[in-house]
């Protein structure tokens, strides 16, 4: 019944996971792949947001995550040893780059797109952790796609500008990211302070307890990525 | 039920002149009360008092008193007067806590701490009321201004409020949403709520007011019943400095408007746009065969939201690179890369489009030939911002801003202007600037697109109308006497066309002691 009228903003989601799990995953995920773990165990987990993604329809991103994945990981394999020179060095930056890095950020976008708020301050309330931590992370979620929709009117606005790639930028090309940050920010701190006074209105802040009609809880499907995960961190403690 | 004893009130304690003087107001039960006068005349600072953001989240001095029933709202914590009160702001963007509508209609209750059965019927029950079944399980980021400027009044219902509290909450909205909106204050009305709205525009509220209160330099000025409301005409309300009540009589302006007759087919006189064509995904976002545009006019384009208005113009502007299709001027196509270079969208949020640290470096910012400073001067003189130019930009009121865009477009030599919404917000004198800042653009030569939902800045200012409705251009005409009865079918007919009951009339709050 709950879940009947609260599901996530996004019903393409069919498959429920606690944002609980999302994060340990997370931290995981990214703890093997930084970390030199066996091979075996790195594509193990790997392959978990590949399929998060899948399960959750979102197809496209989710194959041209492994398919960028699997590149890199093949040059990084063949094709380091025989090149040399500035290609060798280019290929090694590219390759680390995507193999180190692609793989959190992949799931870190998973846990944002597929968790709402109302989802993610009960599963923190029923961690027991105070709302003053819950309420600041939980706006995290919203700011992510608010930011992106200003990065993009800024950027519209720069290129109706011309302001862009040329001579005088690249001389100096921190004053590009000044004329992104400048807007960017005082947009940001305008809607944050927008954003504050309205849900101060709609009584954030009372401090009986907070009904919590949307329903979190670790299912089969948690236990599994949970179980994985925890295999992989053993073997990443113990055979580092 | 509402009562304000004496009130002062300003941000800073240093300042000579209080934000508020001496305000002195009773509100009963089930009143509808409009808030009106110029911007800056202390409306939204009192809907601030009324609600508890000042002092609880906008700090300055107080002295007097807001009660509700029996309590103060200054005293007591803002999460108890959030009980009682429902507040609904001006953006739609930036009033939502949760990313999906379902979540944001049930906040309210789950801060409140209700049962979660009490929750579940509330929120079946205000659904069926707003009629809003088709917005539910849905990211708000893919919502329009009206359907998310309609979560935000259904969720503030949820919540039970006795008082509606509205600040501007039309300015973002187009002419049909504008009556969705008119239709679920009624709702509230008849069901025995008190509202109060502060508004610019108010054609939509017209025989819903009980009461209009008129600020002026932070005091309360006049106060208007309702039967003396009726026997006031449009010309009264121009006096007082406001809009319009009625959108009926209002009439365009002729006096500094000659549009010359340019004979069609003239490619000297008109763009030419042909099979121009934009998709996004499957989507056929934007589809017109075959189009001509007078150019030394100004041109309202008008539809409904999602009609494809802002789509139109960012293909006109070079910004959509996989537009199709031919844009010619003066015979000559244009690709995207001259559309760029030869266009300029002022967007309704400026604050997107300024990037420097004074209004000179702005405008120079935009010179690419000759950087010089007469004619910088002379660019900022005649957008009256002269004495402004060693000012920060982000320092500058709403209008000051959009000058200071304009005149980067200028500065740019651009050849199309479009504005997007610009006056979105605006009261009468800054809506009369607006307009006469573009007539001067016209003058200059320049071609102007003027997006609107603002029937009154169109009849100011624009002699051409561009009607879109899904993705095409389903009428292009003069805005001559006939174009002008069109024009006003357009905004004033949605009236009836939505005036489908919502459903039977439930009373949604059961009126309660007070």
């Amino acid at each position: 019944m709950n879940c009947e009228i609260l599901q996530s903003s996004d019903t393409r989601a069919n498959l429920k996971i606690d944002p609980r799990t999302k994060i340990i995953v997370l931290v995981i995920l990214n703890l093997i792949v930084f970390g030199e773990t066996a091979h075996y165990a790195t594509l193990f987990m790997v392959a978990i947001p590949f399929f998060l993604l899948l399960l959750s329809k979102r197809e496209k991103a989710a194959l041209i995550y492994i398919s960028a994945y699997t590149l890199a990981l093949l040059g990084e394999i063949f094709l380091i040893p025989v090149t040399h020179g500035v290609l060798n060095i280019l290929i090694v930056m590219i390759t680390n780059l995507l193999v180190r890095m692609m793989p959190g950020i992949v799931m870190g976008y998973y846990l944002i797109v597929t968790t709402t708020v109302s989802e993610f301050l009960a599963s923190m309330e029923k961690t027991r952790i105070p709302e003053i931590i819950a309420i600041p992370i939980s706006v995290v979620f919203r700011f992510f796609p608010t930011l992106i929709e200003e990065i993009r009117t800024i950027k519209d606005a720069m290129r109706m500008r011309g302001i862009g790639f040329n001579l005088r930028t690249v001389k100096s090309p921190l004053i590009l990211l000044e004329y992104i940050m400048v807007p960017l920010l005082i947009n940001a701190v305008k809607t944050g302070d927008e954003l504050s006074a309205a849900s101060l209105t709609r009584g954030l802040g009372n401090p009986v307890k907070r009904t919590h009609i949307c329903e979190v809880g670790f299912h089969i499907q948690d236990i599994i990525l949970l179980i994985f995960s925890a295999v992989a961190l053993i073997i990443f403690i113990l055979f580092k | 039920m509402l009562e304000i004893k004496n009130l002062n009130f300003s941000y800073n304690e240093n300042k000579k002149e209080p934000d508020l003087k001496n305000i002195n107001l009773k509100i009963k039960k089930g009143e509808m009360i409009l808030l009106c006068g110029e911007s800056g005349c202390g409306k939204t600072t009192l809907t601030r008092l009324i609600n508890g953001l000042i002092p609880h989240f906008y700090e300055g001095s107080i002295n007097g008193q807001v009660m509700i029933n029996d309590l103060s709202v200054e005293k007591s914590p803002i999460y108890e007067t959030a009980k009682i009160i429902g507040s609904v702001f001006q953006n739609p963007r930036s009033q939502f806590f949760n990313v999906d509508t379902n979540s944001e209609l049930v906040f309210g209750c789950e801060n409140m701490g209700l049962p979660v059965e009490e929750i579940q019927k509330r929120f079946h029950d205000v659904v069926s009321t707003f009629n809003i079944r088709h917005l539910l399980n849905k990211s708000i980021f893919k919502l329009s201004g009206g359907e998310k400027q309609i979560i935000a009044c259904a969720s503030v219902s949820a919540s039970k409020p006795q008082i509606l509290l509205l600040d501007e909450p039309s300015s973002n909205l187009d002419s049909a949403s504008t009556w969705d909106l008119r239709k679920l204050i009624s709702i509230w009305k008849n069901a025995g709520n008190t509202v109060i709205i502060a508004e610019h525009r108010l054609y939509y509220l017209n025989d819903l007011i009980d009461r209009i209160i008129y600020m002026k330099d932070g005091k309360i000025h006049k106060e208007l019943s309702r039967d003396e409301l009726r026997s006031m005409d449009n010309k009264s309300f121009l006096q007082l400095g406001l809009r319009p009540l009625s959108l009926e009589d209002l009439s365009k302006n002729k006096k500094d408007f000659s549009p010359k007759p340019s004979k069609p087919n003239d490619i000297n006189t008109h763009l030419n746009l042909t099979k121009f064509r934009y998709s996004y995904g499957k989507k056929i976002a934007i589809d017109i065969e075959q189009l001509e545009v007078p150019q030394n006019e100004v041109i309202a384009i008008i539809g409904k939201n999602g009609a494809g208005k802002s789509t139109f113009a960012r293909c006109l502007c070079g910004l959509e690179r996989k537009c199709k299709g031919l844009l010619e001027k003066e015979g000559k196509s244009l690709g995207n890369k001259e559309r760029l270079k030869l266009s300029y969208m002022v967007m309704q949020d400026v604050n997107h489009q300024i990037f420097t640290e004074s209004v000179e470096d702005e405008i120079l910012l935009s010179m690419e030939y000759d950087k010089s400073t007469e004619k910088t001067e002379e660019i900022l003189k005649n957008l009256d911002l002269l004495h402004l130019k060693d000012t920060h930009p982000m320092a500058l009121s709403g209008g000051q801003k959009q000058r200071v865009a304009i005149g980067s477009a200028i500065a740019s030599r651009k050849e199309i202007i479009i504005f997007d919404e610009p006056t979105s917000g605006l009261d009468l004198k800054h809506m009369k600037e607006v307009a006469y800042n573009i007539k001067k653009l016209q003058k200059k030569g320049i071609i102007i697109f003027i997006i609107s939902h603002d029937l009154e800045l169109i009849l100011e200012c624009c002699s051409h109308v561009l009607h879109f409705e899904k993705g095409k251009v389903v009428d292009n005409y003069v805005l001559d006497d006939a174009g002008e009865e069109k024009l006003k079918h357009f905004f004033i007919n949605p009236i009836k066309d939505t005036n489908i009951p919502i459903t039977s009339p439930v009373l949604l709050f059961p009126p309660k002691r007070c």
